[in-house]
């Protein structure tokens, strides 16, 4: 069982802060972590690995800085570690990004000698939020998809999953290879022993060029984006406080209704 | 024994002009006003609640009470576990909460100015969004820094930085009879005559109020990593702790846990962080560890050295939460240990015994076999790196009577061991009104005079915080 | 390029042969869309016996609509709905492509967009047409929220977007309204369709969870008794929120510890907050000042939940709350 981790590093969103004079995003100091909903899908395959045999391999696309969260996903389980960097690359919106990894797959795929059987995503990185990389890259690979898995197991080339639903969950399978993105699973990432983390150290992590993937550079970075980021502002959370006093209860709760949903609060 | 007033109608009038506003009476006191976080210790509604917002609006009021000869108990958030805060003589009733201003930080000489009514959290948080650390740490994070200085509360830090009494600089302080004085100042060294901010300190109420507070800060430590070690019992556990400091290793926290109780805490928090079985060897007992360093490299090295000690001191394994999230969950689970324990117990009572390091591991044995003996459910865990022990005892089945006649007993016994054995009644928590007859025993009769005498120079008419502490009614 | 395109589409999704809220819902701001280019705005229904819903997006301000009806649809599946969308973007053009950013939405929608090489902007919340260049402006909240960003997609057409459910409210349903009903006959074969639903199975919400409540309605020692929290569950019902309380509920018994919100309780960041007969002591503020925002609704004008309350009610809860859910009934209708 060959399993493809894909991974982002991200600023950690909860501990990003609003600058009260300038309202811009203070990134300084915010420390970069593993997207959260990646750790959930290595640690899937790790499991996967752990209950019938194989090989984990994680992937990351991004700045040389990025070693740093392939390297923990290294000391949590992972086999190997792939950095797609360049400055060909940045600037990629989520189609850009999909056909980048895609390239990469096929590479990586001859570096180790042996085609993926399962590709596994996080549903979405915490700073972009589009959810899309993942179906995208199923896409230029031709692989089926299932997305918003909660719970996986695979057995004789299925892959069975529990799909999020709002009220329950939807028991879904697709024949490997596949693609799957990751919500949650039932226990949590492990945390890495002192061991594992020292191991990890002192692996090599082979970083793949444009030149390395010899790719369509057209198709990269802001050239190869279909989309552009026009403008970005911080949204204002002043606090209004609107204190209704001395009406009827009726004429208060008709007010406040009307307050709410006009504000599309409720 | 003092008798004391009831409060009148023209007393309440005194009151309200003294206070405009910040008087509360008769239905509208809120009933949490009568109790702490331990209601076994007893409960008593106050006769009126006063929310001060300044040190003038406390000096009136108290002036006020002294004359008329009414108890006056000062609180913060409520959050103590020793009955300290209760009004057990009813009278009038302080709430601190609403003086929650931090006032200045003063970068040069590394204080900050603030209200007795700030909350740990909030001070906690401000000086972390400028890179600095208020270094006390105890567990309850809503607790106000006012109460914190009232009973020297110690917390998870103190292992490397010292309990709240080492970062109290100064303080301002509304004494029984009204009159305001100044106690301490900036600098950090003092030669001065008696520590009359010292005696305020762990004092819980009974000598005066506290209105303001110079507080020591440092430059928070650029990075920091937990270190989550099982171990296969307890002893193994609790002896690895002492080789921290023999290896010139100084964590900021340090805290033991027992199997049983991370397990409570993992249902209540509804996720598992600690390991339970590695390597087919079930993990008994946990340390929790936060080291602490100025730079990456520097905290790998301490790393290694940790988990390189432990591991020869026979651990399982060491699990290392590098993240500001992995820390998080690593101790969201410590953190939970009280409201774990409160959730799953209808009857509870606490201990937090502070003996020598190396008698961890004896004592706490000796605590589970009377435990056993007594017919009590015992939860231990604590402050493994200053020997404060948090002794919880529990049950679900017994009758409230028949539950305190068995924590008596079981009280007796264990006091007179830690005390035995070089120990103390109470490490951060406090005596309050729960404590008292254990302090007795355990600091004896010559102690308690000086400590009483001392009330009576701060407190002629003995109106503050009647009860607690000393002062036996 | 973009001659060849033209018209904007609205994606209704449907499953069983019903249709979801916010295919309806995104009709609104896409008539607006339509009406400021001057041009169409053309409803997709793909489903299984799903006419009515092609119909009722006429009724709800489309012109036209496409429909695609076959066994194959009556549940999502990525390669089926994939396939047949592809199709009828390539046979029709339309200039942009609104979906809604359901979970199918936003499995298919990148499927779609990466197959026709363009762009496609992730779960927005607000849409507008860019005067200079006539994109569409795509605004979304990005960095957990802390961040809006408008996005275009100038060169590639068709624009597409998913945009999130419940921003939007359905316009006024036109009964009687009629347009074109166009039906395109497209099938997947069954073994183009590589994932199977073996079974779909629905939990039971009693567990609590506070944490992850988009919704809170809590109560306080305001509510009084056992029997009084049954208008707090009420409000909470309508709203699809989950019950929290303060400490002296669960101190007296109402309710039980996992309710509870606060110092020694839960701490919670929910999208709304709505804190009933709760003086909002310290302990209780500390648990819930994250929300995004908070009602309050307490008979003590001076009770100091008022102080981080964006939104509050003086008045006795058991006449404000019944007046606020059928006030707010009204409007929803």
């Amino acid at each position: 069982m060959n399993i493809l981790v894909c991974v982002k590093q991200v600023p950690d969103t909860n501990e990003i802060k609003i600058d009260p004079e300038t309202h811009t995003l203070v990134r300084a100091g915010v420390p970069s972590i593993v997207n959260p909903f990646d750790t959930y899908a290595l640690e899937a395959g790790v499991q996967i690995k752990e209950a019938i045999g194989g090989k984990v391999v994680v992937v990351s696309m991004g700045p040389e800085q990025a070693a740093d969260a392939l390297k923990t996903c290294l000391s949590v389980g992972a086999d190997a570690a792939y950095l797609v960097s360049g400055r060909e690359f940045g600037g990629s919106d989520t189609l850009a990004t999909s056909f980048i990894l895609s390239n990469a797959v096929k590479t990586i795929e001859e570096k180790e000698g042996a085609p993926f059987d399962l590709i596994l995503c996080g549903k979405q990185a915490v700073d972009g939020d589009t959810a899309q990389v993942g179906p995208e890259l199923a896409e230029h690979l031709g692989l089926p998809q299932l997305t918003y898995a909660m719970d996986l197991t695979v057995e004789d080339g299925v892959v069975k999953i529990k799909r999020e639903c709002d009220d329950g969950y939807d028991l879904m399978t697709t024949n490997l290879p596949a693609v799957i993105t990751v919500v949650k699973l039932p226990t949590e990432p492990r945390y890495p022993t002192i061991r594992s983390k020292m191991a990890a150290k002192k692996k090599p992590i082979p970083v793949l060029t444009a030149e390395d993937l010899a790719i369509d550079v057209s198709r990269c970075g802001l050239k190869g984006s279909p989309t552009k980021v026009k403008s970005t502002y911080t949204p204002s959370r002043e606090k209004s406080g609107v204190k209704i006093a001395g009406l009827p209860a009726d004429e208060a709760a008709a007010q406040l209704a009307t307050l709410l949903t006009d504000a599309k609060i409720l | 024994m003092s008798t004391y007033n009831t409060l009148t109608a023209e007393i309440i009038e005194q009151l309200q002009a003294a206070a405009p506003g910040h008087v509360i009476t008769g239905e509208d006191i809120n009933p949490d006003y009568s109790k702490d976080e331990m209601p076994i210790y007893g409960t008593h509604a106050p006769d009126c609640v006063v929310v001060p917002r300044s040190t003038e609006e406390v000096a009136a009021v108290m002036k006020i009470c002294n004359e008329n000869k009414i108890p006056v108990t000062p609180r913060g958030a409520g959050t103590g576990l020793a009955g300290g805060a209760v009004p057990l003589f009813g009278g009038v009733l302080i709430d601190t909460t609403k003086m929650n201003q931090i006032l200045e930080y003063d970068l040069e000489n590394f204080v900050v100015r603030i209200q007795p009514g700030v909350l740990l959290n909030d001070l906690a948080e401000d000086c972390s969004s400028k890179g600095l650390l208020y270094p006390p740490d105890p567990g309850e994070k809503f607790a106000c820094v006012g109460g914190n200085v009232a009973t020297n509360a110690g917390g998870m830090r103190a292992v490397k930085y010292g309990a709240t009494r080492d970062y109290v600089r100064a303080m301002t302080v509304v004494l029984p009879t009204g009159e305001i004085t100044h106690l301490g100042a900036t600098v950090s060294k003092t030669s001065s005559g008696y520590s009359l901010l010292n005696l305020m300190i762990g004092s819980e109420g009974t000598l005066g109020i506290i209105t303001e507070l110079t507080l020591k800060i440092i430059p928070a430590p650029k990075v920091v990593a937990s270190l989550i070690i099982p171990f296969e019992d307890l002893d193994t556990c609790i002896s690895t702790v002492p080789k921290f400091k023999m290896a010139h290793m100084n964590p900021q926290a340090l805290e033991f846990m027992e199997r049983e109780i991370v397990l409570s805490s993992e249902r209540y928090i509804g996720r598992s962080v600690f390991p339970q079985v590695i390597d087919g060897v079930t993990a008994g007992a946990y340390l929790l560890v936060t080291l602490d360093a100025n730079t990456e490299d520097e905290l790998d090295t301490l790393i290694e050295q940790a988990a390189e000690l432990v591991m020869e001191a026979g651990a399982i394994d060491v699990l290392v939460a590098d993240t500001p999230s992995k820390i998080k969950d690593a101790w969201a689970a410590r953190s939970s240990f009280l409201e774990a324990i409160m959730e799953e117990t209808k009857l509870l009572d606490e201990c937090d015994v502070v003996v020598p390091v190396n008698k961890i591991a004896s004592y706490l044995a000796y605590v589970n076999k009377t435990g056993e003996e007594c017919g009590l459910t015992i939860k231990s865990f604590g402050h493994a790196g200053d020997g404060n022990l948090h002794i919880y005892q529990c049950s679900n089945d017994l009758t409230e009577d028949e539950f305190k006649a068995r924590v008596d007993k079981f009280f007796e016994l264990i006091y007179a061991e830690a005390t035995a054995v070089g120990g103390l009644v109470s490490g951060e928590h406090g005596i309050g009104s729960g404590k008292i007859k254990y302090l007795v025993e355990s600091v004896g009769e010559t102690n308690m005079r000086l400590m009483e005498g001392i009330k009576r120079v701060f407190d002629p008419n003995m109106i503050l915080n009647p009860g607690k502490v000393c002062y036996r009614l | 390029m973009s001659e060849a395109y033209q018209n904007i589409w609205v994606f209704v999704e449907t499953e069983c042969g019903k249709a979801k809220n916010v295919g309806f819902e995104l009709l609104n701001p896409a008539r607006e869309l339509a009406d400021k280019k001057g041009c169409k705005l053309i409803a997709v229904v793909i489903g299984k016996d799903v006419e009515h819903v092609a119909k009722d997006a006429i009724c709800y301000g489309a012109d036209s609509a496409i429909l695609v009806e076959g066994d194959e649809y009556e549940y999502y599946s990525t390669d089926a709905f994939a396939t047949a969308l592809v199709e009828l973007i390539q046979k029709y053009k339309p200039e942009t492509v609104i979906i809604g950013a359901t979970n199918n939405g936003r499995d298919m929608g990148p499927r779609v967009s990466c197959r026709l090489k363009t762009g496609l902007t992730a779960d927005c919340t607000a849409l507008d047409i860019d005067e200079e260049t006539g994109c569409i402006a795509w605004t979304r909240p990005t960095f957990g929220g802390n961040l809006m960003a408008t996005i275009e997609c100038p060169e590639c057409r068709p624009q597409m977007g998913t945009v999130r459910p419940a921003v939007f409210k359905k316009a006024t349903y036109q009964e009687g309204k009629t347009g074109e009903i166009v039906r395109e006959d497209i099938h997947v074969a069954a073994d183009a369709i590589r994932t199977k639903l073996l079974e779909r199975v629905k939990e039971v919400a009693e567990a609590v969870n506070l944490e992850e409540a988009d919704i809170i309605v809590s109560g306080g020692r305001g509510v009084g008794s056992v029997e009084g929290f049954a208008t707090i569950r009420e409000l909470a019902d309508l709203l699809g929120a989950t019950v929290g309380c303060s400490r002296a509920v669960v101190d007296a018994g109402w309710m039980p510890h996992a309710h509870q919100v606060g110092q020694s309780g839960k701490t919670v960041a929910p999208k709304v907050y709505i804190a009933c007969g709760i003086s909002g002591a310290i302990q209780h503020v500390a648990g819930m000042s994250g929300a995004d925002t908070i009602i309050a609704i307490n008979k003590d004008e001076e009770a100091p939940i008022f102080e981080v309350a964006d939104y509050g009610i003086v008045g006795n809860l058991f006449d404000v709350i019944p007046a606020f859910i059928e006030a707010y009934k009204k409007i929803k209708a």
